[in-house]
């Protein structure tokens, strides 16, 4: 009688445990159309060979870098862990998350999140955090960024996050039930199409220039993290047009990274270096780079990192095995979907995908 | 903190589970306890209105009962003669009349300031051609402590009880201080009465399976009508009071409906919720509605309606007033000018009148809720005066007992409950507009006109309204301890289907959180 | 006990006051007519009828109806 009951007990709770994980699978966005960003942080999870170099930010990293060209011509094995506007708390505690799979010798940073360290918008929260595993790491993500009206219960759950869904679901919320395809190249979010940059506002002036302390504290943690694990960290600011990245917030990262002896790159200042034709190399008007720019970027770095101890050319040693494989297929799927875009941008004039 | 919280259901948890594995006799402590934790959520200073009309209350209730014993053990020793017996007596009321009057002038003056100073003022400021803005009165703002009305009324009832010799006053200043404060109804009922809840509260309960899935039954139940139902429709139904100037003709009736259901949604949920989590705790407290919206006429109606608040007025209002010197002068004065059988209703004609301004004070300071109260009032009182013509008239022709004219009956009592509500939301003149707007103008094609858009209901809300009206009616064809039995015969998996598939409904359709708006999760060019 | 019968009785003739035993909780006598009732029974009898009386379990029937006077009566 009394195991009867146990079972019976048991079966209802694993039905019940079983519906409510279906419904969250159903319910959360997929971020595997339009929206793609949602899914980079995930899809790191699924690699299988090491990465020297890791590179933490926003959207001025994994729009400006593509790690398939660091391979192609430099052998360097990369990966991108940015996400939309990454808050610098949340860098550090993804770095902390990188480090449990794996030991990089290289960090770049992008030291643009360092001008807001509060989060403004929920939905980003979302993207960064929900891709994230569940660790120690993640937990202090959520709990240095979470906004006022957020939950650490909608992240456990979130299904109470998404429950409202319910009554916009699409098709590929059904199609990426089980999986999901591969949307961004190590990271990178390719876009091939062009929009030449044309005039911003003027730079607003600032009351205060000075970055807030809690920043400069995850910046010193970073920091910090990469020393104990002899990962030479570097500084980078994108090269974008706008939003303005002002003088006095670049004197304040430069003497930083003087202080400690980092190397900061200002690619803005570097562009011409660079080969960056805003005319071209830009498909939203000069605020982020396309697939064009994105390689000049990575040949621009592919030599200095190649200067920094222990990353170095790994094709050789690759040979024919696993890891020159997978590196294979990474490059194929990339050529495959920019000729897929540049044949499209040509056609059309836009990318479907992405038209609002 | 809010009974519609994520930390509530972890308040639930701990609680429930400390409570059932203390011994019984701490049981009640870990209740007062856990009471003012939830209660000083909102703040520390909240606490200080409860602590004073508790210790006020039990105080003075305890120096009344101490009369009585004193009065009690003199005659028993000394046996008196009747006549000195009477004299001391009274001597005696007289003294426990000032403590009752004592306790009902601080406590109901506490919630007077707290709640309707700032009405007061601005009655004033508007009566003496004074105007102003909004920020002129501010300073009558008062912070309002949660449920302060519900608590309030509880401890003066159990006052004006033993002032009346009903109980005996409890002699623990810590077991009426949870009397006062259960967490569950302190923040909106329903108001009980002590010689209902001594035992509940204070015995040991042994824990019982059954307790606990009864009482998450009920409480999903209640989170199903107010996340659900109540929350979906809220906003729409707000859109439409809000703003009579553009929601006139049959919006005055979609309104009219959808604010009585909204009410129903809302206020029964709640209680749900309230009696769910007593029922946690093996506590049974009094219910609160009886499936209102089946009642035959507005008497019946407000006997099923926020019943503990209507039965707290006739008993402590309506009764006394009634009955009172007062009345009975007017009653007599009266007499002269209309003869004795008419003059015999005035006492019942000012009582009422006092109950329904009352009741219309109590729900809200503003004079909507008076006129609407009133208006209820004076509803009641015609209907009263009409009884006996009803009875004549189908005593000639029977109808009145078919079914047709039973659903006729329904019918007519919801709206009229619905229409007195428009008193509540409209300003008083544009009600009488609103209802010859309604009458006058109204026609299908204004639902498809572009209004019934800005109302920001989707197709899919609606089908989730209709579906929770319609799981509504169906419970409201019994009563809630009826249902309660059903459950308790019907087989493990039937339970189990029912109280999961309502838990996944609320989880799923419930209103609540952010919403997901899908533009927003568009990625804004940053 | 006529005197009160005839009180009830003109109140509401269709009902049954030698049997029923829930005047008050079965809802025929409603606050209103337990108002009037009261009235006229202090009229009638010359008794007081304190608030506190007005409790279901002194108006159910004609019977504890008659009772509760009985004990006015008494100067209870």
């Amino acid at each position: 009688m009394n195991v009867r009951k146990i079972l019976k007990i048991s079966a209802v709770a694993l039905a019940s445990a079983t519906v409510l994980w279906a419904l969250q699978r159903l319910l959360v966005p997929k971020y595997m159309g339009k929206v793609v960003e949602g899914a980079l942080i995930r899809e790191y999870y699924e690699e299988k060979s090491p990465h020297d170099v890791i590179i933490l930010g926003d959207c001025e990293v994994y729009e400006n870098l593509s790690p398939v060209v660091l391979w192609r011509e430099f052998g360097i094995a990369s990966y991108i862990r940015g996400s939309a506007q990454q808050l610098i708390a949340q860098s550090y505690y993804l770095l902390e998350d990188t480090l449990r799979h794996e030991s990089p010798k290289a960090v770049i940073l992008s030291v643009s999140a360092m001008q807001q360290y509060k989060q403004d918008n929920e939905t980003y929260n979302r993207m960064t955090l929900d891709g994230m595993k569940w660790s120690p790491s993640k937990v202090g993500a959520i709990r240095a960024t979470m906004m006022e009206d957020e939950h650490m219960t909608e992240y456990v759950f979130p299904l109470l996050r998404f429950h409202s869904r319910w009554r916009e679901l699409e098709a590929d919320d059904f199609r990426y039930f089980w999986e999901k395809r591969k949307v961004s190249h190590n990271g990178y979010y390719m876009r091939a199409d062009v929009r030449p940059a044309g005039e911003f506002p003027a730079e607003r002036r600032r009351s205060s220039y000075a970055f807030d302390e809690r920043a400069w504290q995850y910046l010193d943690k970073i920091r910090t993290l990469c020393r104990e694990r002899g990962i030479t960290l570097i500084l980078m600011k994108a090269p974008s047009l706008y939003p303005a990245w002002y003088p006095q917030w670049d004197q304040q990262i430069r003497d930083y990274a003087g202080e400690h002896g980092l190397l900061y790159i200002n690619c803005i200042e570097k562009s011409g270096d660079i080969g960056i034709d805003f005319s071209w190399d830009t498909y939203d008007g000069g605020l982020h780079m396309n697939v064009y720019g994105a390689e000049k970027m990575s040949r621009y770095l592919g030599d200095i990192l190649l200067d920094v101890p222990g990353v170095k050319d790994q094709r050789q040693e690759a040979g024919e095995g696993a890891m020159a494989a997978e590196w294979e297929e990474k490059c194929r799927f990339y050529d495959e979907m920019k000729a897929a875009q540049e044949q499209e941008f040509e056609d059309k004039g836009y990318l479907s995908q992405f038209a609002q | 903190m809010h009974l519609v919280s994520y930390e509530f259901g972890a308040f639930l948890v701990i609680l429930v589970a400390l409570y059932y594995v203390l011994p019984g006799r701490f049981q009640w402590a870990v209740l007062l306890a856990f009471s003012y934790l939830f209660y000083i959520r909102g703040g520390v200073i909240y606490l200080l209105y409860p602590l004073i009309t508790t210790a006020s209350t039990w105080f003075l209730a305890r120096a009344m009962g101490d009369r009585t014993l004193r009065f009690r053990a003199w005659v028993k020793e000394k046996k008196p003669g009747r006549e000195e017996k009477t004299a001391c007596n009274r001597r005696v009321k007289a003294g426990q009349r000032r403590l009752l009057v004592l306790g009902l002038v601080l406590n109901f003056g506490i919630l007077a300031v707290l709640k309707y100073f700032r009405f007061f003022l601005e009655t004033i400021g508007a009566l003496a051609g004074l105007g102003g803005g909004e920020g002129v009165w501010a300073w009558g703002d008062w912070i309002l402590p949660l449920g302060i009305s519900y608590y309030t009324f509880q401890s003066m009832g159990y006052l004006i009880d033993v002032y009346y010799c009903k109980y005996e006053p409890e002699k623990n200043p810590a077991r009426f201080a949870l009397f006062v404060s259960f967490f569950p109804q302190m923040v909106a009922g329903p108001i009980s009465r002590f010689d209902q809840m001594r035992e509940e509260l204070y015995k040991p309960h042994r824990f019982q399976m059954e307790n606990i899935i009864l009482g998450a039954r009920r409480m999903l139940w209640g989170y199903f009508k107010k996340l659900v139902v109540a929350d979906r429709l809220g906003p729409a139904v707000a859109v439409i009071i809000r703003s009579p100037e553009t929601y006139d003709g049959i919006y005055v009736l979609l309104g009219m409906i959808g604010y009585a259901i909204w009410m129903y949604a809302d206020f029964a949920g709640g209680m749900d919720i309230v009696l769910g989590t007593a029922k946690l705790f093996g506590v049974l407290l009094p219910e609160n509605f009886d499936r209102p919206f089946a009642s035959k006429s507005l008497g019946e109606f407000w006997r099923r309606w926020h019943m503990t608040l209507m039965l707290w007025l006739r008993e402590y209002i309506f009764f006394p007033v009634s009955t009172s010197r007062l009345a009975k002068r007017m009653s007599k004065l009266a007499s002269k000018v209309m003869g004795k059988k008419a003059a015999g209703k005035v006492p019942v004609y000012i009582a009422t009148l006092t109950v329904w301004f009352v009741a219309g004070i109590w729900h809200g300071a503003s004079w909507n809720f008076i006129a609407w109260g009133l208006a209820n009032g004076v509803v009641l009182l015609v209907s009263q005066e009409m009884a006996g013509g009803y009875r004549r008239f189908h005593a000639i022709f029977p109808f009145g007992k078919t079914r047709a004219y039973e659903i006729f009956q329904v019918i007519r009592t919801f709206l009229m409950f619905a229409f007195l509500e428009m008193f509540e939301y409209y300003p008083f003149a544009t009600v009488f507009a609103m209802g010859k707007s309604l009458l006058t103008s109204w026609s299908a094609g204004q639902l498809f006109d572009g209004r019934a858009e800005a109302l920001g209901l989707s197709p899919a809300d609606l089908g989730v309204l209709a579906l929770g009206v319609a799981l509504m009616v169906r419970s409201g064809f019994r009563k809630a301890e009826e249902a309660e039995e059903g459950t308790k015969r019907r087989s493990f998996f039937a339970r189990y289907i029912e109280v999961f598939g309502l838990f996944v409904l609320v989880v799923v359709t419930g209103v609540y959180g952010r919403g997901y708006d899908a533009s927003q999760f568009i990625y804004n060019q940053f | 006990m006529e005197e009160l019968m005839e009180i009830l009785e003109d109140m509401n003739p269709e009902v049954d006051y030698e049997t029923s035993q829930n005047l008050v909780d079965d809802g025929i006598l409603t606050s209103f007519e337990l108002v009037v009732l009261v009235t006229q029974i202090s009229d009638a009898f010359g008794v007081t009828i304190p608030p506190a009386w007005i409790v279901p379990e002194n108006f159910n029937s004609a019977a504890a109806i008659m009772a509760m006077i009985t004990r006015l009566e008494e100067g209870e």
